[in-house]
């Protein structure tokens, strides 16, 4: 089911980054690697990907506007929003800005391969939908 | 209406239309599927965090605030989630749960929020032991509170000093962001990963080091450090400890937090810094998670204190605390600081002193003396030899022993309550005393216990000092403090050189613990009698004597360590029960969250507060959701309308006609006009279908019916009310919403309603079958009694059943795919099976044998009883247009 799911990680924490693209790759995702919320809207102009992790907090664009941003610019795409700073409020505003799941650090790998999996479903589907 | 075309209508006979179904109601169909998905997937996870903390609510485990964080996220994530998405499902219609989940959310927050409040007026960074008593506990924490209660209101010799207070730890953390940063490193561990806490304490405690002081701490912190300087000289060297809130209180906090000895003023910053981050020791994090204290209800504050040039120091208690009902008060010591006797490294020498009358020493024992702990030139302390002639000398006179034993009981006296004392003697034969805290001793009527004596077929192995009254028996497992005690199996007894607080990461988990060297007035010892673990410490070769995996039976009332299981010790002497959380700061945060969160006091869909306004909670607030989805699911298929695109009609031999809308992978063919059951790729529908076209079944056979029973239908479809719906109903098409693991059938013939909804796939946790079943033509009591055989063959299928008048809810949910599937076979045959018998389930019915016989294949239900008369022949429609 993970073979060749583009998944695109963005965050601000090189140890999440390297660890978690490690455990993915491992389990059959190809995965990509940004360092902000800009550089994750400037990979997503050149790559296509099939779900997006993103980091909620982050310096520079936070992890909400960088939603937005993918929100208008590829709008299937579905956004898996992580935080390691368990806020009620933040999790109502991504959900709100249309963030598929809202999971708190540290994610579970197993659950997360879950809920790559359900949004590439969703993903797969919406893609079949006539237009 | 007549009967002959009513009948026609009962049976029927129908002029089937293509069916068609646009674009946009089949991209509609999809997106609801995903998000009834979506639902149920958030429904399943919030009733697991629920089902989560009500365990945490028994007591019998740890946790902090990380947890507390961590779940009520997760609650509301998941609860919002399913507003969200019955949102979507339902066109907005329940707007109201908008309001009533932010007013929860609300109360949650304010659960949560465990800032501080701010001193008023200017944050004080400094206060000079003279200005501190035990009133000031809450700005500069316990431990220099009680120093300043015992130099200022006793009038006995503290060493000078200042304390560093709360509001400049509050400084601290805020300058450098730290409390942020630290709240979400904890909340990367889960509760029961002890792995993980040494990690998140080893990059707290890094972090913490690490940081800045804010430049008027620093200053102000060695602007006192120089007031000493006139008294005690131009560098004098400190003793640097910590002192938070709550410390040497009610819970001791022995020895989990660091303090830093012979301290100068080039070092006092990085020893400040180093008291700090000792607040998230591993040990420290476990104590406090064990004792259910939210971290940052316990800031800490810091003692500064000149070192005494000690030439010995030690520990007391006030009454011996496994017999406190006895006249006595415990005294230990050794050369040199009271790091050794005090921290477990040095065997002391130990004295029983009478309270009353002139202090009379009852019990003195030589101690093995080997080392001693002293300051360096250099700053911080060094651990050295005894010589022999030191060994054998007590370090105190039986006069000393008196007077400190004087000054243990005015503190008692003081404090109204058994105390626990440092304490250290000068050069000048000067007691200083170093601190004090409330002892914590034996609980419950015991009898005064016998010395250690031989028990017959178990051999007397060991003795030693008493200091955690109890008994308890396990395997050996040796152990050093530095081991990783993660792997210290539950229910083995501890064997170790020397006593340590670092222990107390595995006193939840040990029988009892055996030590070498260790004093009863020792950190170890009162974080033991905290923690209920029955320990025998000072028993000079532990190590030595009990051999690793051998079972031995430790009687910590009488000292005594014996071979194998002593049964008639461990009945009498039984350790009370283990400490548990209930009652703890933390448990009644808990208990406040989980009152938002799982309460469930919407149970009746009938009931009139059903409603949002009726959710009391996040529980009551998903009954609602998942209630409220499942309907708007059973109307998924009312809502395919004629238009551009044809629906796919099965073309098998079914007593409906079957119309399938594929929502992706439902179908193994593109669409086309019709397909046959091998066309279908959907398992769930695949499997309802085998079972309506089961051939026991004989659907397409007269059905025998008795008189009564049809005319009782008969007459009741005429005369109800609403029997025009029922009769607008006769004959409709039958709709599968299909998708590869997924099925959405309704079917409504004659004047019956069933409808599945099911996902089945390899992912057990998200299987689930829902069915509903409502109707029939005849009164309210057939109706309900074939609701009855319904909802009892289902039960024995494993579902949950409600049952509501001739309304039946069953679902069935994490079964495996196999298993999910049989069952839907199972409910396609009982659609089928069950469809005529209104006629025939009269009063007196004996459901159980109707029960049996579908589960027996007798799907014709046969020998029916009474008399029968055969129905006229049914023209049921087999799946094609005519």
């Amino acid at each position: 089911m993970s073979d060749h799911v583009r998944v695109l990680l963005i965050d601000d924490e090189t140890v999440f980054l390297d660890s978690m693209s490690k455990v993915l790759r491992a389990r059959g995702y190809q995965v990509g690697v940004a360092r902000s919320g800009t550089a994750g809207l400037e990979e997503l102009a050149l790559h296509e990907y099939d779900v997006v992790v993103l980091d909620q907090r982050m310096p520079g664009m936070d992890g909400v506007t960088t939603l937005d941003h993918i929100r208008e610019s590829h709008p299937i795409l579905p956004v898996i929003m992580l935080s390691g700073h368990a806020q009620m409020a933040t999790a109502v505003a991504a959900m709100n800005h249309g963030a598929v799941d809202y999971l708190l650090k540290p994610a579970l790998v197993d659950k997360l391969c879950e809920r790559l999996q359900t949004a590439m479903e969703k993903k797969s589907l919406l893609e079949h939908l006539p237009r | 209406m007549g009967a002959g075309r009513w009948m026609r209508r009962l049976f029927g006979r129908d002029r089937w239309r293509p069916v068609e179904v646009t674009k946009d109601s089949r991209t509609s169909l999809s997106l609801d599927y995903l998000t009834f998905k979506d639902l149920t997937t958030s429904n399943d996870e919030l009733l697991e965090i629920i089902a989560d903390i009500e365990r945490k609510l028994e007591g019998g485990t740890a946790f902090g605030m990380a947890y507390l964080r961590n779940r009520t996220v997760g609650c509301a994530t998941h609860t919002y989630r399913m507003i969200i998405c019955l949102d979507k499902l339902s066109s907005r219609r329940y707007q109201e749960l908008h309001v009533v989940f932010a007013s929860m959310q609300k109360r949650l927050e304010a659960i949560l929020d465990r800032t501080q409040p701010a001193s008023p007026g200017t944050p004080r960074l400094i206060y000079p032991l003279s200005e501190v008593d035990s009133s000031s506990a809450a700005r500069v924490g316990g431990k220099s509170a009680n120093a300043g209660e015992i130099r200022n209101r006793l009038r006995l010799p503290i060493p000078d000093g200042f304390a560093v207070s709360i509001d400049a730890f509050a400084a601290f953390l805020g300058h450098n962001q730290l409390a942020g940063e630290i709240r979400a490193l904890q909340l990367k561990r889960e509760p029961d990963d002890s792995g993980g806490l040494n990690e998140i304490s080893q990059q707290a405690q890094e972090r913490i080091t690490s940081s800045e002081l804010p430049p008027a701490l620093a200053e102000a912190m060695l602007a006192a450090y120089d007031e000493l300087c006139p008294t005690h000289g131009s560098e004098p060297r400190v003793s640097v400890r910590s002192s938070a809130v709550g410390e040497d209180g009610e819970m001791s906090f022995a020895g989990q937090y660091t303090s830093v000895l012979n301290v100068g003023r080039a070092g006092l910053v990085d020893a400040y810094k180093e008291v700090v981050a000792s607040l998230y020791s591993p040990q420290a994090l476990f104590y406090r998670s064990v004792h259910g204290i939210p971290d940052e209800d316990l800031p800490m504050g810091v003692l500064c204190m000149t070192m005494v040039d000690a030439v010995a120091s030690g520990g007391a208690c006030s009454v011996d605390p496994n017999r406190p009902a006895a006249e006595t008060l415990l005294v230990s010591g050794a050369w040199g600081l009271g790091v050794g006797p005090v921290g477990g490294t040095v065997s002391p020498d130990t004295w029983v002193v009478s309270k009353t009358g002139a202090r009379e020493i009852l019990t003195s024992r030589l101690g093995w003396k080997d080392t001693r702990v002293d300051p360096v030139d250099e700053g911080g302390v060094a651990s050295m030899a005894v010589q022999a002639s030191e060994r054998q000398r007590f370090c105190l006179s039986e006069a000393h022993v008196r007077e400190l034993a004087s000054l243990v009981v005015m503190i008692e006296s003081h404090y109204h309550c058994p105390q626990e004392i440092e304490w250290a003697l000068d050069r000048q034969e000067r007691f200083v005393l170093l601190q004090a805290r409330p002892l914590r001793t034996a609980v419950g009527e015991r009898t005064e216990p016998a010395p250690a004596s031989q028990i017959d077929g178990h051999r007397l192995l060991l003795t030693g000092a008493a200091a955690s009254r109890g008994c308890g028996s396990g395997v050996v497992r040796r152990c050093a403090e530095s081991d990783d005690l993660a792997a210290f199996p539950a229910g083995a007894v501890l064997v170790t050189r020397h006593s340590s607080p670092q222990f107390v990461k595995i006193m939840e988990r040990a029988a009892a613990i055996v030590t070498d060297i260790g004093a009863t007035t020792g950190h170890m010892a009162s974080l033991a009698r905290e923690f209920g673990v029955p320990a025998v410490l000072d028993t000079r070769d532990a190590t030595v004597v009990l051999a690793e995996g051998s079972v031995v039976t430790v009687d910590a009332d009488s000292g005594g360590v014996y071979e194998g299981r002593v049964e008639r010790l461990l009945a009498s002497n039984a350790v009370a029960e283990r400490k548990s959380v209930v009652g703890t700061p933390i448990h009644s945060i808990l208990r406040e969250v989980a009152s938002v969160v799982a309460p469930l006091t919407l149970t009746d869909p009938r009931n009139p507060e059903f409603r949002p306004r009726g959710c009391r909670s996040f529980h009551d607030i998903a009954r609602f959701i998942h209630e409220k989805a499942f309907e708007e699911m059973f109307r998924m298929s009312d809502r395919v309308t004629s238009a551009t695109q044809k629906a796919t009609r099965l073309d098998e031999r079914l007593p409906y006609l079957v119309y399938l809308i594929d929502i992706g992978g439902g179908l193994r063919r593109a669409p086309s006009p019709c397909v046959r059951l091998e066309d279908i790729r959907s398992e769930p529908m695949s499997a309802l279908l085998r079972g309506m076209m089961h051939p026991g079944l004989r659907w397409w056979e007269p059905r025998p019916i008795s008189v009564s029973g049809f005319l009782a239908v008969a007459t009741e479809s005429m005369l109800s009310p609403g029997g025009g719906d029922g009769q607008r109903r006769l004959g409709d098409r039958s709709y599968a919403i299909v998708a590869e693991s997924y099925c959405n059938f309704s079917s409504r013939v004659g004047y019956h309603f069933a409808a599945v909804d099911a996902h089945c796939s390899e992912s057990r946790s998200r299987n689930y079958v829902s069915f509903r079943f409502k109707g029939g033509a005849a009164d309210d009591g057939r109706r309900a009694r074939r609701c009855e055989l319904i909802g009892a063959i289902l039960g024995r299928l494993d579902f949950q059943i409600e049952r509501n008048g001739d309304l039946v809810n069953a679902r069935l949910r994490k079964f495996p795919r196999d298993a999910m599937l049989q069952r839907l076979d199972q409910i396609g045959r009982l659609i089928v099976a069950t469809r005529q018998l209104d006629m025939r389930l009269g009063p007196g019915t004996p459901i159980a044998w109707y029960v049996d016989a579908f589960l027996e294949g007798n799907y014709l239900f046969e020998p029916p009883g009474p008399q029968v008369q055969s129905a006229p022949a049914p023209e049921w429609p087999a799946g094609k247009e005519r």
